[in-house]
């Protein structure tokens, strides 16, 4: 599958910063296109340096698990094009998190601070079956835009607080909580609120946006924390919770 | 966690016990997971996951999303009816019986207790799209991107139910005591580079299937055979393996590796069209009645018999084209998925066609299991990709994710009810310092070809000798190659560290892929017609007279494979889609 290109397009520097000091960290990888910092570094790792680690799994941006800096920014290798003319690539491993060697970190901090908010769903004690919700509904779209987070730590490494360990809940555990605060079927949602009003939660948050800058979904944390506040002080824009809620049945419902 | 000396192996070992193993944190194995805690919660469980829990596998790269009859006018019949069709017949009926039964529970389960929550139609009802292949709307999705929800939910849910987590642990093989009878799993920590014996009461081989082992493939880099591997070494009969899945629209990206990342049937469903190089909709030649909409097997080998006759697109594939059909907003709208992904590599399906080729995709072959998950060996459960019958000679859309779930819960109540009569049973010593030295050896060579270009190559030789259209000819130099292969596979070396260790783990990949190779390749050379995924050259025609039976393979002297057949049993429905006496209806048995 890797035969050069029918042009020769010529080579990129690519940058990467290892665990060994005694590795080399600059390498000349052959130009494809597209090409993502991604295929860079199979390129690397297959072809120039077998050592190399970096982790991936799904390659379509699904799992969240190739995140790095390239230039300093956190992507997803899979996604991250490495454009032409751009000079030399520099890939490094994620800021704030243990470096289990060259670009794979543990994500254990970023996930410590995930379950703080309770991060899964507590059924309300009278959901039935699947509720009924118009997709037009208001917390649907409260909840919508922030669903497709794919805990890739890249809000995290892009938050000079969450990642400085500094005492912050960080954005992508926040954006979880609005998400479980708004939604009528889950019955956890004082709790939460309560949490996220602690030293730690929203109060924390500078307003930095590297978050939203950084989100390679799109998704907007910074947003999801503004709107906890709204919430919090019950500001204009919250959402009160239904008294009772529909559900549907279904096939097999005995 | 303890640490117990198995001085011999010459390595640090460490200990895990866990009422309840299950290797594979994908939706079948984290499904099995919260069925474990829900029906036994004083069990232990110990999920062994080869990369990161619940982001390793597929289930988190579902796109289109999960067939369920979940209300009149559709029902579980029609949904049978059509996974059978589907399946050219070669289902086992059984295990497709208790798909389409426990499907719409299994939704249910996912919305009101994992948290899930599908996309919704404008009464607020769970909104259910078309796939092919199927005689109704039935497809639960959330966007085009279902997989996050799901997986993500799940994996949520495993922060409540807190099962012990071996991340980056690989499992090597089952362990067995004294008397060989299941004792657990052998596995190795990716991270630390030290082996770990997960001693288990119940294990639960969940890994997802092997189809990596193609040119142009859809799946995650986990997805090796590990776990059809590790039963076949066990002597577990494997039943099934030529039907390997081509899904008909894998994006093509040069030499990225977005190369053979699956566009989602949703895009056929909606209306696409297919055009070859020339601007012809082909598919009125192979399936005029469905068209596009046609199932899998027969789209995938139509586009490759229109690229091989000369007609394809420049990047050697065929136009699949949204676009005209829709337009740019509403593509937009409905599959923003979708369009991100073609707008990754330089494309855009919203506003024009992009090229697509078949992406070997899925295993419908596996192990042998009853609707229950047991298997041959006693406290060994199979769920997910790693079983075979459920979906006989082709799987349709979106019934992949419904196996995982569905299979995975019932893997878990099952292994609930083997706690009360299993115990623990001591590894025997020597297994596991075998396990560890031959995991250890492609470290400790000093010189040996790198595992990479192995890699590279049984890919290629696999696209080319045993894909989506095969031969005799063909298969046998498969066979050759492979044997070939397999010898260099066992010289193979990884330079490095232990600790994470990708070249090493590589390393440890291509046994368990060759081994699946081998065995596909010699059912498929059993199988003398074409039907559903498999397509013969020298043996065109599907062939109802002789083959309504499916290929069982065996581990034979060596570990060859000894491919024999059964007939299919129609337990329900007969070739006419008619119902068998007495078998009607009714639960599973």
């Amino acid at each position: 599958m890797r035969q050069p290109d029918a042009e020769p397009a010529g080579t990129v520097e690519v940058v990467v910063r290892r665990s060994d000091p005694s590795r080399p960290v600059s390498y000349q990888v052959s130009r494809i296109r597209p090409m993502k910092v991604l295929d860079a570094l199979l390129a690397i790792q297959r072809d120039l340096d077998p050592t190399l680690a970096f982790r991936f799994s799904c390659r379509v941006a699904m799992c969240g698990t190739c995140t790095v800096r390239m230039n300093g920014r956190a992507v997803l290798a899979c996604q991250a094009e490495i454009p032409d003319g751009a000079g030399p690539v520099h890939v490094e491993p994620l800021a704030g998190l243990p470096v289990l060697r060259d670009l794979v970190t543990d994500t254990a901090p970023f996930f410590a601070q995930w379950q703080a908010v309770t991060p899964y769903f507590v059924p309300r004690s009278d959901l039935a079956g699947p509720a009924r919700i118009r997709p037009d509904s208001p917390e649907r779209a409260v909840i919508d835009p922030r669903l497709d987070c794919i805990t890739c730590g890249a809000c995290y490494s892009s938050c000079g607080i969450a990642a400085a360990g500094r005492g912050f809940l960080g954005p992508a555990a926040l954006n979880r909580a609005l998400v479980l605060i708004s939604d009528s079927r889950d019955g956890a949602a004082a709790q939460r609120l309560a949490r996220v009003a602690a030293p730690d939660g929203t109060d924390r948050c500078h307003y930095i946006y590297g978050c939203s800058a950084d989100c390679p979904k799109g998704l907007d944390p910074a947003g999801a924390i503004r709107a906890l506040r709204r919430r919090r002080f019950r500001l204009p824009g919250w959402l009160p919770r239904p008294r009772k809620i529909k559900s549907m049945t279904l096939n097999g419902d005995r | 966690m303890t640490l117990t000396g198995y001085a011999d192996a010459g390595a640090d070992i460490e200990t895990v016990r866990a009422d309840v193993a299950i290797i594979g944190t994908g939706g079948a194995g984290l499904m099995c997971a919260l069925h474990v805690a829900d029906a036994a919660p004083e069990a232990t469980v110990a999920l062994v996951s080869k990369g990161i829990v619940g982001k390793s596998g597929c289930t988190r790269m579902v796109q289109g999303g999960f067939n369920a009859a979940l209300r009149a006018p559709d029902t579980v019949e029609a949904h049978f009816a059509d996974t059978l069709r589907g399946g050219q017949f070669l289902n086992d009926q059984e295990l497709a019986w208790t798909l389409v039964c426990d499907a719409p529970q299994v939704i249910g389960e996912l919305e009101t207790k994992v948290g899930c929550f599908f996309d919704r139609d404008a009464e607020g009802r769970i909104h259910q799209k078309a796939f092919a292949g199927q005689s109704f709307d039935r497809t639960v999705h959330r966007g085009d991107l279902t997989g996050i929800e799901i997986m993500g939910r799940l994996r949520d849910q495993m922060f409540r139910t807190g099962p012990a987590e071996l991340e980056d642990v690989r499992a090597l093989d089952l362990l067995t005591g004294a008397h060989g009878e299941l004792a657990g799993v052998l596995g190795l920590s990716i991270r630390h580079g030290r082996f770990v014996v997960v001693q288990a009461r119940v294990v639960v081989v969940a890994t997802g299937g092997a189809a990596t082992m193609y040119k142009v493939a859809a799946p995650a880099r986990e997805k090796t055979g590990d776990g059809v591997a590790l039963c076949w070494r066990a002597g577990l009969a494997l039943r099934d393996m030529e039907m390997l899945q081509f899904h008909p629209t894998g994006l093509l990206a040069g030499e990225s590796r977005l190369t053979g990342a699956v566009l989602e049937e949703g895009l056929r469903g909606a209306g696409a069209h297919l055009l070859n190089g020339d601007g012809e909709r082909y598919m009125a030649r192979y399936d005029a009645e469905r068209m596009e909409r046609s199932t899998r097997d027969v789209v995938a080998r139509a586009s490759y018999t229109e690229v091989a006759a000369g007609r394809g697109t420049p990047g050697g594939g065929v136009w699949l084209d949204i676009a005209s059909v829709l337009g740019a907003e509403e593509v937009q709208r409905r599959f923003p998925g979708m369009t991100d992904r073609t707008r990754q590599v330089g494309q855009d399906l919203s506003t024009g066609p992009v090229e697509v080729s078949p992406t070997a995709h899925f295993h419908m072959g596996g192990v042998i299991i009853g609707p229950d998950c047991g298997t041959a060996i006693d406290g060994l459960l199979v769920a997910g990709e790693d079983a075979g019958g459920v979906h006989g000679a082709n799987r349709l859309g979106g019934n992949g994710v419904a196996e995982s779930t569905v299979f995975g819960a019932r893997a878990g109540d099952t292994a609930a009810v083997l706690l009360d009569s299993r115990g623990f049973t001591e590894p025997d010593a020597a297994q596991v310092a075998e396990g560890v030295r031959g995991a250890l050896a492609p470290l400790r060579r000093e010189s040996g070809p790198e595992p990479f270009g192995l890699t590279r190559r049984l890919k290629e030789l696999m696209w080319e000798h045993a894909g989506v259209v095969r031969s005799a000819d063909g298969l046998r130099q498969a066979a050759v190659g492979l044997a070939d292969l397999a010898g260099e596979v066992a010289t193979v070396r990884a330079s490095g560290p232990a600790q994470v260790n990708y070249a090493w783990q590589e390393a440890l990949d291509l046994p368990n892929q060759v081994t699946v190779a081998r065995i596909l390749v010699a059912a498929a050379l059993a199988r003398t017609e074409s039907r559903g995924a498999h397509a013969r050259a020298d043996h065109p025609a599907q062939d109802d007279e002789n083959w309504l039976r499916y290929t069982v393979a065996r581990p034979g002297p060596e570990s060859d494979p000894v491919v024999e057949t059964r007939p299919v049993e129609f337990t329900r429905l007969d070739l006419a889609g008619r119902p068998v006496a007495g078998h009607a209806d009714g639960q599973p048995r």
